[in-house]
């Protein structure tokens, strides 16, 4: 039995090993520091604004009155909507859709004037691109406040002629108003929701993929036995040392993310900040053991990784976080599960969004820590392949 | 005499060209990895993201209503709200602090809150009656269907109220209706109607799974020539190397080929098959896909030639498909987007190919509609190709260089071993004379 001691001493100088190698090779540092870097920044500047405004739009005016250029007039002041073409016929105003041009058009009707004029409520109809989903509903809900106001306008002035005081008809014009509060992100920023789960999901892959390349050049160099050597033939020292300075610097990277998310872009944390990190650097372990799994099923570099690239894509989508679980088939719900993108998003929305006490979290750590014993099952398997490199190199 | 030679020479640069593409297909389909990503992935990732989004649309998200009021008009309202296809009314709760836990608790995404006054201020109509709205913010479209619910019962009560306010007042009931909404006003969506999710999303998606799986098979290739040292061509037979040209038209076929069949499978049959929009004529389809092909093809074999081992690519640039997503401006529009980044998406082929895609798929537009992302997508090409060529012309002359510098080396050192040895020779030679010399004038004494 090697005293503690010793068996730390072994551990580090494997890990020292490993530090040598990760300097070596520009790919490591550009692959992790950098990469993580440039998301960063790309995600967290990619937006002008925290909601979309000021979407481009068309008017088909076939009416072709003073009121209709009026309107066209109006809407253009309301700095709402940007009208980028009025053209006289409907083929030509879908023709701009299809360009990619507008994300709606709204068409005034012939004799818009006169039915206006003679209260027979001329229908505006507003079409609008479902295809470019947040473009087109952006610019619908700005028309449709554009055309709400239009019509109480219309009706004050009316109301007005009929005398009734100016602080009544305010009441008048909108009986009901509904207050909306979004819970954890009050602004309902767009990117508080996205860069909260993409930049961590893109940590994961790094995580994965590097694990995957660090452990496969072993193989693929035929350098595992050497690497058995430095931990004086334990395969556990070995694994140990070799994976110590990735976690730290994958935590290192990940806690950084989290503070300059929260402490300099303001991200709103309604829980606790520390239960937040301690379920990433629970996610960063599950990853790496998922990682490990990996390169031991199937020893071989290229086809560990390319599978790998595979299942890590697909954390994005299976994370529920833009179209939510509840909307996929049953069977897909269930796979789900088996990406801890997922578990870490669910410690997301309860510590940033909904603040709830920290054992509401506990469950999505504790499979995270079960995930982290999957390795445990490929070790035989792995420790044979490093020992006899007997797999294909590529 | 003339055009028998122009023939001739025609014959060995098709010759050439064809046997560049012969062998680049015959490396392609020797290394298993690049099949798993061109023939696994590019077949099976568009099938998977169907799979993930077919129930593309959300409904009947999970509300709790805390009624307050207790009223006719407060019940009304909350019947509307549940008829609403987008939310359904799971819990009704006596107090906010009881609705809150179950929101805490994920089990509704919502909740409705109306006041206990709610009715007093809708009878005397002297105020505003204000309904309060909480969204859950985990997911994007929980916090979209709660809010599009509410907002569409509330416009459409709200009229209903002040129809009858104005009938009160005994305005008849069409020129209340001319007062309530002057100008009635109706969005229609055009295209993608049921505004699903999975039919806004999948089609971009299937592009990019196109461009991805090139870009990276293209990776690994050109990683794997930079390792083996077989990035500039020696044609089999001839002692020469291929000139830049034809080495790149050869390898673009072999791509393009291959290309066409996976990418008509994931951008044409899987839309039929999944019932996708598919609006566009397949011809204007598979005509945008030409350009479309070229242009990833050579951006990748560009960029692939800085990868320096084989698997280098894959775990650099595997966060590439994120960015091309986004940079693209599929998701978030183009004109709330950073200018910097905007432009940098214009240089990007996935940015024209997903956008061209979706206007022909999606909104069945031809392909002369789609003009200016098949023109950008040529423009691209013509980039990328040029790109590759200078590279390429750089890569071989320096390898000429390297290869010139070598020979004269070995000439060098050729040449100085028979100088040393010719003077070993003349040497000994002298040494001889000298003997021969000294022996006779010995034998004349």
């Amino acid at each position: 039995m090697v005293s503690l001691t010793r068996q730390i001493e072994i551990v580090l100088r494997v890990a020292k090993r490993e530090v040598n190698m990760l300097l070596r090779r520009p790919v490591y540092i550009f692959s992790t520091i950098f990469v993580m870097f440039f998301s960063c920044v790309f995600f967290l500047t990619l937006f002008k604004t925290g909601s979309p405004e000021k979407m481009p739009i068309a008017v088909v005016d076939l009416d072709h009155s003073a009121i209709s250029r009026r309107v066209v007039h109006e809407l253009n002041a309301t700095q709402a909507v940007d009208i980028v073409a009025v053209t006289d016929t409907y083929e030509q105003g879908r023709r701009l859709m299809q360009q990619g041009r507008v994300y709606a058009f709204v068409v005034i009707p012939e004799r818009f004037y006169a039915d206006l004029a003679s209260f027979k409520r001329p229908e505006v109809v507003f079409y609008m691109n479902n295809a470019y989903t947040i473009g087109a509903s952006t610019a619908s809900k700005q028309l449709l406040t554009v055309m709400t106001l239009a019509s109480g306008a219309f009706q004050r002035e009316v109301l007005r002629k009929k005398g009734l005081p100016e602080y009544l008809i305010m009441k008048r014009l909108q009986p009901i108003a509904v207050e909306s509060h979004f819970i954890g992100n009050p602004s309902s920023n767009y990117l508080v929701y996205l860069t909260g789960i993409i930049l961590p999901g893109i940590l994961g892959l790094i995580v994965l993929m590097i694990t995957i390349y660090s452990i496969g050049l072993e193989l693929k160099g035929k350098t595992s036995r050497d690497w058995l050597r430095a931990a004086q033939g334990s395969f556990t020292r070995a694994m140990v040392g070799k994976l110590l300075p990735h976690v730290v610097l994958y935590c290192a990277m990940g806690v950084t993310m989290n503070i300059v998310l929260v402490r300099m872009m303001h991200f709103p944390v309604n829980g606790s900040f520390v239960w937040l990190n301690v379920g990433m650097v629970a996610y960063i372990l599950a990853m790496q053991s998922i990682a490990v799994t990996f390169v031991g099923i199937i020893p071989i570099l290229r086809v560990a990784l390319s599978a790998g690239a595979l299942y890590g894509m697909l954390s994005f989508s299976l994370s529920g976080f833009t179209f939510p679980k509840m909307g996929m088939l049953p069977f897909v719900q269930a796979l789900t599960n088996l990406f801890p993108l997922r578990h870490y998003y669910l410690i997301y929305v309860n510590e940033v969004l909904l603040g709830n006490p920290i054992t509401q979290s506990l469950p999505a750590v504790a499979v995270l820590i079960a995930f982290t014993g999957l390795q445990m099952l490929i070790m035989r398997r792995l420790h044979k392949a490093l020992l006899y490199q007997y797999f294909p190199k590529d | 005499m003339n055009i028998q030679r122009w023939i001739d020479e025609l014959l060995t640069r098709l010759g050439d060209t064809w046997r560049v593409y012969v062998l680049e297909l015959r490396r392609i389909f020797r290394d298993s990895g690049v099949m798993l990503i061109f023939f696994v992935a590019g077949l099976a990732y568009p099938v998977i993201y169907n799979l993930i989004y077919v129930r593309n649309v959300v409904e009947n998200v999970e509300v709790a209503v805390v009624d307050m009021s207790c009223s006719p008009a407060s019940r009304e309202f909350v019947y509307r709200f549940d008829a609403a296809p987008e939310v359904e009314v799971t819990h009704t709760c006596a107090t906010m602090e009881e609705a809150q836990a179950l929101l805490k608790a994920q089990k509704i995404h919502g909740i409705l809150y109306i006041p206990a006054d709610y009715e007093s201020i809708l009878l005397t109509g002297l105020e505003t009656a204000h309904i309060s709205l909480y969204c859950d913010m985990s997911s994007f479209l929980y916090m979209k269907n709660v809010l599009t619910a509410a907002n569409m019962v509330m416009l459409d009560y709200m009229n209903n109220i002040q129809i009858d306010r104005y009938e009160a007042m005994n305005i008849g009931e069409e020129m209340s209706w001319a007062l309530v909404q002057s100008v009635p006003f109706k969005a229609v969506p055009l295209f993608n109607p049921t505004g699903g999710y999975g039919t806004f999303l999948v089609p971009p998606i299937l592009a990019l799974i196109v461009h991805q799986t090139l870009f990276f098979g293209i990776n690994m290739l050109q990683g794997t020539a930079r390792e083996e040292n077989t990035e500039v061509f020696i044609l089999p037979g001839r002692r020469r190397r291929a000139s830049v040209f034809r080495l790149l038209i050869g390898r673009g076929a072999a791509y393009f080929v291959i290309y066409m069949a996976i990418a008509s499978f994931g951008m044409i049959l899987i839309p039929i098959i999944f019932d996708l929009p598919h609006l566009a004529a397949v011809g204007d389809v598979l005509r945008f896909m030409v350009p479309f092909l070229l242009s990833t093809i050579y951006f990748s074999i560009f960029f692939g030639s800085f990868q320096k081992e084989r698997e280098t690519g894959m775990v650099t640039m595997l966060f590439s498909s994120l960015i091309f997503f986004f940079i693209s401006g599929v998701s978030w529009p183009w004109e709330s987007m950073n200018p910097f980044w905007k432009g940098l998406g214009y240089l990007l082929p996935s940015t024209w190919g997903m956008h061209g895609y979706i206007h022909l798929q999606s909104m069945g537009a031809t392909l002369e509609t789609t003009a200016r992302e098949y023109r950008m997508l040529w423009v691209l090409t013509a980039v990328y190709f040029g790109a590759c060529a200078l590279l390429y012309a750089y890569k071989a002359w320096r390898m000429d260089t390297t290869a010139r510098r070598e020979q004269a080396l070995r000439k060098q050192m050729v040449m100085e071993r028979i100088a040393t040895e010719r003077k070993r020779i003349e040497d000994k030679q002298e040494k001889g004379k000298q003997f021969i010399e000294q022996h006779i004038r010995h034998s004349r004494l």
